[in-house]
Order: structure tokens, then C-alpha cells, then sequence
């Protein structure tokens, strides 16, 4: 049963989509969640806020997705946060990058509640087991 | 998506949201076309595409993100490289944030919209896959091993089977765009009004005829009703509603301590300070809430360049739409109506005002056409201004043109001024153009330009000069809410009428009235003006001879309104009278007194008169009146 104090932040530069995503989240029952419009934001609230989990957009304007996930995965503070990657990219190319840079996981627009939740508790269980 | 909540706000979100980011692409494209390398640009423009496939996609518009996904493609080969930017590319990219649009249109409507146009699904796929076949092959076989190493690497890495899974079920549900050499359909150019309509997204519904506010609020209500509002502002009305609460307070027990009997010199003084703020914070929470209403009027700018441009190369001009003052802010619902007008003015501009290349090449002129749409505030005015560099306005052409198509006397045409004759080109019937183009020849032109401004109580001018160009200057107020009135009276009753249209008041002597052919007229500084007494345009029994007159100004004519006093000026906050509008009444105001005033549309009252607009002097100054008033 994963925490449902659990803090997200989702990282979208179109705010249709991160109110899409946050009522998702709302619907699987976490409530805590905070929003940044692009990679720069988010990597600035990511240093002074505690977050236990990212879900980030690829394609945004300053700092896109992956070079989000890769400077989290590139700083020892954060490289153990979750990131589930959530964008409209469908290519292979996009998919492998993703899973290179150490995305937890990925989804491809649009999904749904049941989706992003099987995906979630996915990732949650696998932290779970690691650090079990 | 049925188990999705509130997706009627969703909708909206998006649409607003979308609405922008396309206009934004828009923009984006003609400057593109001027700088076709801009990485930057070609960035933008394909994550606008790609922005609004994933909001789409949560809709479950499905068209929209097949169409968005295919431009989203061709920017992808355009930013990388693969392909070059051609005049069809163009064409075709411009076709489809067109069709985007349209389907913005039939979300707005709550409609799935349709598919789009086979033709240009066929167009867009050539110019992806036609134009440099080997290059685009060779990339799409270079991925390939890249993809399969990794993919080895990652299940070797361990610990993420679901995302194994996912990755073969994503790769093969989302097939590359087949590379389809098949022929586009050459298509014929666009008339300008699709041009438009496609730019806009929804059909002009304009139709010439009178409204005041009253009638413009009922259509506001169909509209987007929903807006965006920078946060600041909404803090300063909760403070600001705030601090009335607590003056609220204050008064509350202000009231005990005086009904408790004590009305001394302090408590009195407590209350006059009390009051006093409460005047200053409620002035102040008005402004504040008007200003959660003001808009940059660029957001509307921003979809211009893209109908002048597409609008100039179908008439084989080359014209630069410069903005100027985006940043200017007004109203959002007067934005939402001026949007036809400006759009007209700017077609106009390009269509009649511009001269051809080689015209202007002739003129000594550069050959590019520059017209000019610029925003700014004049005190409480807007004024907004649509210029070109072109031939300017020949005044002798123009009042033939009216004299041929019967719309004025010789006699009229012998006494215009310039500026008179400029204006002619606001009449309905008057068409610049001597073929019916395809804008106006729908019913839709200057006129009803000019009827859409003055229905906003706003005014339109033209300056012009012969040989360097036209502009059309429009002037607004900065807000519908609040109209300044001049408070008339008959007897006792207050009528309010717009302050915009007053210039004067004068008192009626007797003696001045004048009938010159069947009409009351009074004669000031020169200038014959005819007389309509309020009683008679309101149908009342007059009970005695009008005492003052109000010269009021409409853009078509000059008159004298009879009234019997008049008690000042007022700000009127006008409410309209739900589901009911008598002719001639444009909505209620209360004075500061509690009583409650029709304020007047003169306009209306004047269309009333018909055809049989002289007003004897009889009907001014019956016999038995003027002798009691003697």
C-alpha cells in the first residue's frame, strides 16, 4: 500500500495538462501535489522542497523532460526519486532515450486513472523490494 | 473518456489554453518564413503541435491529434534537418493550423470535430515523405540497431519488465507515417474570406443593425465565458474585500452606538471617517475588479499577421503587418467584439489601401507594403489605429462612387468635406472594389465595421493622404460596464443618455426654432441642426415647451435633443433588463438617490422616426403652449 502522503511534483508546460495529471493523482487518491511549468522550475523547487515523487513531461521550453531526469539521476540528493516519464512521444528512439537516462517509467498520452495507477504502483513496488 | 470528471472545465482549460499556443504558432510561422533556418523557431512550433496531440489526445479528439501528430512530424524532419522549407511546406503547414482551428471551433461548440480534409492529410504526407526521399530513408533505418542495442542493454539492466512490455506495445501501436508518394491535389487558391474564417475559426455573425449594451451582453453569453486572470490582481480584490469587511465593522457598531443614543460630536466624526473609506475601498475594489476584466489586447494582435500574409500573397502584394502597443489593455468582451472589425480593416487595408509591387515600384515607393495595427490608451479612451503605406483615399472618386450608386444627392456630394467623403465609404452598399469581392459581397463590410465599433460606444475616423496611405483611427472606452451619462429630465422624470454623444447644451428659445422644409430646425454657430423633442421620440404628452436643448453627436448626424432640464452627469454601472428590451432603451441605472433610470439609446429612438424624420415646429411649439409659456 503506497503512501498517500506521498509529494508529487508534475512538471508540464501546458497547465491543461498538469491539472489533467493532478486530478488523475486525485483520483488514485494522493492529494499532495505541486506543479512546474518546465525543467528549470522544477529542478529549483526539487533543491529546496522534499519530493518523493516526479512525473514530468518530455517536450517543454528552457529544460525539456530528459534533461530533467538526467540531472536528477546526475545529483546525489535526488538520483533515488521515482520519475515516470508522461509525454506524447511514441518513437522508439524517444522510449529508449528515456529508459537510459533511468526513467522509472513511461507513459504515452493519453491515458487514464487505471493506467497511470498500474503504472505508480508499479514503480512503488519496485522501490519497495529494493529497499527491502 | 467517460471516467473522466469535470471535463466540461477541462474543455475550457484547454481550449483557452490552446487557442493561445496556436495563435502563438501563428505567429511563429510567418516569422518563420522569413527566417526559415531558426532552429529555435522550428522548436517552438513543433512543441505547440505536440502540446495541443497531448491535451487533444485527453479529449479524445481523435482527428485533432491525427492532424496535429502528422504536422508535428513534418516540423520533427524540418528541425532536424531532413527536410528544407519550400513554399508548399508552407502552404501546407499554414492549411493545417487552419484546420486546427476549425476544429478548436467544433470543441468550443461541445462537437467532436470531423476529420480533416482528405486532401490535405494527402498534401501534408507527400510534403513529409516526397521531398527528399534518400534522406528520409536513410533515417529511418538509422535508428533501427541504435534502438535494438539499447533495448538488449535495458532488459540486461533488469528490474523493469512492465516497461519491456510497454515499449514493444507502444512501438508497434504507433506506426511511422507510411511514406506515401501519391500526388497532392493542387489546390486552388483560398478566397480571402476563407482565408479569414479559417484564420478566426468561426463565421462572422455579423449583421448590420442597431444594439446597444444590453443587446451585446445577451450574444456575450453564448460565448467563452471564461478567463485568465494574473493572480496579483485577484490577492488585491480579495484584500480590498477584506478591508470593506472590517469597515463593514466598524459601521455595524457605529449603528448600535448611535441608536443606543450616542450621537456625540465624536461618535459622528467615527462615523464620517468610516464612511469615507468606505467610499475610497469600494472606488478602489471597483477598479480592482475591472481590471481582472482587462486583457492585453495582443492576445488578439496575434492572429493578424497570419491573415495579412495569407491574404497578400493571394493578391500577389507583399505587405508587413507591424504591431504596436500589444501590451495596451482592454476589456476582454470588447476584445472578443472587435476582432471582425480589425480583421476587416486589416483585409481592407491589404486588398484596397496597398498598392501591387510593381505600382508601388513605380511610385518610388518600397516594395514591400507595411500596414500598421497599433494599441494604445488616450486617457479613458482605447484607441486602436489600422495604417497602411498605400495610395491613400481619393475623396472626388469617392463621393462619385456614392453619387453613382444613388446613395447621395448631387447637392450632398457638391457640400462634403474630405472628411465627410471618407466616410461615405461606411454606408451600406458602398464597395470600394468595383468587382464584388468576396468579403463584402457577403453583406459584410465597412458598414458593419462601423456598426460593431459604435455599438461598443466607440467611434471610427479616417485620416488619409493621397499618395502615402490610410489610417482608420478607432476609438473605445476602457470599459462597457461603466457608461458617463447626462442626466435629462422631463418634468420630473430622469432619463439618462450617453455623455459620449453630448457636445453641448444650449437653452431653446422660442424665437431661434426655425422651420426649414417641414422641419424644426435652430441654427448653431452656422451650422443647421434639426430638433427632436424626448417627449415626442418616447411618444409622452408634452405638457409644455421644451426649455433646454442637448446637441448631441452620432457619427452620422448632428441634432438638437428638446428636453425640459437636466440634473448633471453621472457614471452610470448599467444593468441590462433581463429577457426584456423596449425599443430605445439600451439598460437601467440607479442614481445615487435610489432611483431607478432608463438610459436611452438615441440612436434607436432616432431609427424609430423612420422615414419621417422632420419634426414641425407645430409639434415643438404648439400655439397654446407657446402662450403659456409666455
Amino acid at each position: 500500500m503506497p503512501d498517500m502522503k506521498m509529494k508529487f511534483l508534475v512538471v508540464d508546460d501546458f497547465s491543461t495538462m498538469r491539472r489533467i495529471v493532478r486530478n488523475l493523482l486525485k483520483e488514485l487518491g494522493f492529494l499532495n501535489v505541486d506543479e512546474a511549468e518546465d525543467g528549470v522550475v522544477a529542478l529549483s523547487k526539487l533543491t529546496s522542497e522534499h519530493f518523493d515523487f516526479i512525473v514530468t513531461d518530455w517536450n517543454m521550453p528552457n529544460m525539456d523532460g530528459l534533461t530533467l531526469l538526467q540531472n536528477v539521476r546526475a545529483d546525489p540528493q535526488l538520483k533515488h526519486l521515482p520519475v515516470l516519464m508522461i509525454t506524447a512521444e511514441a518513437k522508439k528512439e524517444n522510449i529508449v532515450a528515456a529508459a537510459q537516462a533511468g526513467a522509472s517509467g513511461y507513459i504515452v498520452k493519453p491515458f487514464t486513472a487505471a493506467t497511470m495507477g498500474e503504472k505508480l504502483n508499479k514503480i512503488l513496488e519496485k522501490l519497495e523490494r529494493e529497499a527491502a | 473518456m467517460s471516467e473522466f470528471t469535470g471535463m466540461e472545465d477541462l474543455l475550457q482549460d484547454f481550449l483557452v489554453e490552446a487557442t493561445d499556443l496556436l495563435s502563438g504558432v501563428d505567429n511563429k510561422l510567418v516569422e518563420l518564413e522569413k527566417n526559415p533556418h531558426d532552429k529555435g523557431l522550428l522548436n517552438d512550433i513543433f512543441r505547440g503541435f505536440h502540446t495541443i496531440k497531448g491535451g487533444a489526445g485527453f479529449l479524445s479528439a481523435t482527428e485533432l491529434v491525427t492532424l496535429c501528430h502528422l504536422t508535428e512530424n513534418l516540423f520533427d524532419k524540418l528541425r532536424n534537418g531532413e527536410l528544407g522549407i519550400t513554399a508548399e511546406t508552407m502552404d501546407a503547414i499554414m492549411a493545417a493550423t487552419g484546420t486546427v482551428r476549425e476544429m478548436f471551433h467544433a470543441l468550443e461548440q461541445g462537437v467532436q470535430p470531423h476529420a480533416a480534409d482528405a486532401g490535405l492529410i494527402a498534401r501534408l504526407k507527400q510534403v513529409i515523405s516526397g521531398e527528399q526521399p534518400v534522406a528520409a530513408a536513410e533515417v529511418a533505418a538509422a535508428p533501427a540497431p541504435r534502438a535494438a542495442s539499447a533495448a538488449v542493454a535495458f532488459t540486461a539492466d533488469g528490474g523493469a519488465l512492465d516497461w519491456n512490455a510497454y515499449y514493444a506495445a507502444v512501438t508497434g501501436k504507433m506506426p511511422e507515417v507510411p511514406p506515401e508518394a501519391g500526388k497532392g491535389i493542387p489546390q486552388p487558391p483560398k478566397p480571402a474570406e476563407e482565408i479569414i474564417h479559417a484564420a478566426i475559426g468561426r463565421r462572422a455573425a455579423d449583421k448590420p443593425g442597431y444594439g446597444g449594451s444590453a443587446g451585446r451582453r445577451e450574444s456575450e453569453k453564448t460565448r467563452d465565458n471564461s478567463i485568465r486572470v494574473d493572480t496579483s490582481r485577484l490577492d488585491q480584490v480579495l484584500n480590498l474585500s477584506g478591508e470593506i469587511g472590517l469597515t463593514k465593522n466598524r459601521l455595524t457598531s457605529l449603528r448600535t452606538e448611535i441608536l443606543g443614543g450616542m450621537t456625540g460630536t465624536e461618535t459622528l466624526q467615527a462615523l464620517d471617517a468610516a464612511v469615507g473609506q468606505l467610499d475610497l475601498l469600494v472606488s478602489d475594489l471597483q477598479n480592482a475588479v475591472m481590471k481582472t476584466r482587462m486583457q492585453p489586447i495582443g492576445r488578439l494582435f496575434q492572429k493578424y499577421p497570419r491573415i495579412a500574409r495569407d491574404l497578400a500573397r493571394n493578391l500577389g502584394k507583399e505587405v508587413e503587418l507591424v504591431l504596436l502597443g500589444e501590451e495596451t489593455e482592454i476589456d476582454k468582451t470588447m476584445i472578443e467584439d472587435l476582432s471582425d472589425p480589425i480583421i476587416h480593416l486589416i483585409r481592407n487595408a491589404v486588398d484596397h489601401g496597398v498598392e501591387s509591387p510593381l505600382e508601388r515600384a513605380a511610385a518610388g515607393k518600397p516594395q514591400k507594403s507595411e500596414v500598421r495595427l497599433e494599441a494604445r490608451q488616450e486617457g479613458d479612451h482605447i484607441v486602436i489605429l489600422v495604417a497602411d503605406d498605400g495610395h491613400g483615399m481619393n475623396a472626388e472618386k469617392l463621393r462619385a462612387k456614392a453619387l453613382a450608386k444613388g446613395l447621395i444627392s448631387n447637392e450632398e456630394a457638391n457640400t462634403m468635406d474630405e472628411r465627410q467623403s471618407y466616410n461615405l465609404v461606411f454606408l451600406p452598399g458602398f464597395s470600394m472594389a468595383s468587382q464584388v469581392s468576396d468579403v463584402s459581397g457577403r453583406g459584410v463590410g465597412m458598414d458593419v465595421v462601423r456598426t460593431n465599433i459604435l455599438k461598443l460606444n466607440g467611434s471610427i475616423e479616417i485620416k488619409s493622404e493621397l499618395g502615402k496611405g490610410t489610417t482608420f483611427v478607432i476609438s473605445l472606452p476602457l470599459t462597457l460596464a461603466i457608461l458617463p451619462v447626462l442626466i435629462v429630465k422631463l418634468g420630473e422624470q430622469p432619463f439618462a443618455v450617453p455623455l459620449s454623444m453630448v457636445r453641448e447644451i444650449l437653452p431653446i428659445v422660442p424665437g431661434e426654432i426655425q422651420e426649414v422644409g417641414g422641419r424644426a430646425t435652430m441654427v448653431v454657430r452656422g451650422e443647421v441642426l434639426p430638433v427632436y423633442p424626448l417627449n415626442y421620440l418616447i411618444d409622452w404628452p408634452q405638457e409644455k415647451a421644451s426649455e433646454y436643448g442637448v446637441l448631441m453627436q452620432t457619427a452620422e448626424a448632428s441634432f438638437i435633443l428638446a428636453i425640459d432640464n437636466f440634473a448633471g452627469r453621472d457614471d452610470a454601472v448599467i444593468k441590462s433588463l433581463e429577457g426584456f428590451r423596449p425599443n430605445g432603451v439600451s439598460g437601467v441605472t440607479t442614481l445615487a438617490n435610489g432611483h431607478i433610470v432608463l438610459i436611452l439609446d438615441v440612436k434607436e429612438l432616432l431609427a424609430g422616426l423612420g422615414d419621417n424624420r422632420g419634426v414641425t415646429r407645430q409639434r415643438i411649439l404648439p400655439d397654446e403652449l407657446l402662450a403659456k409659456a409666455a
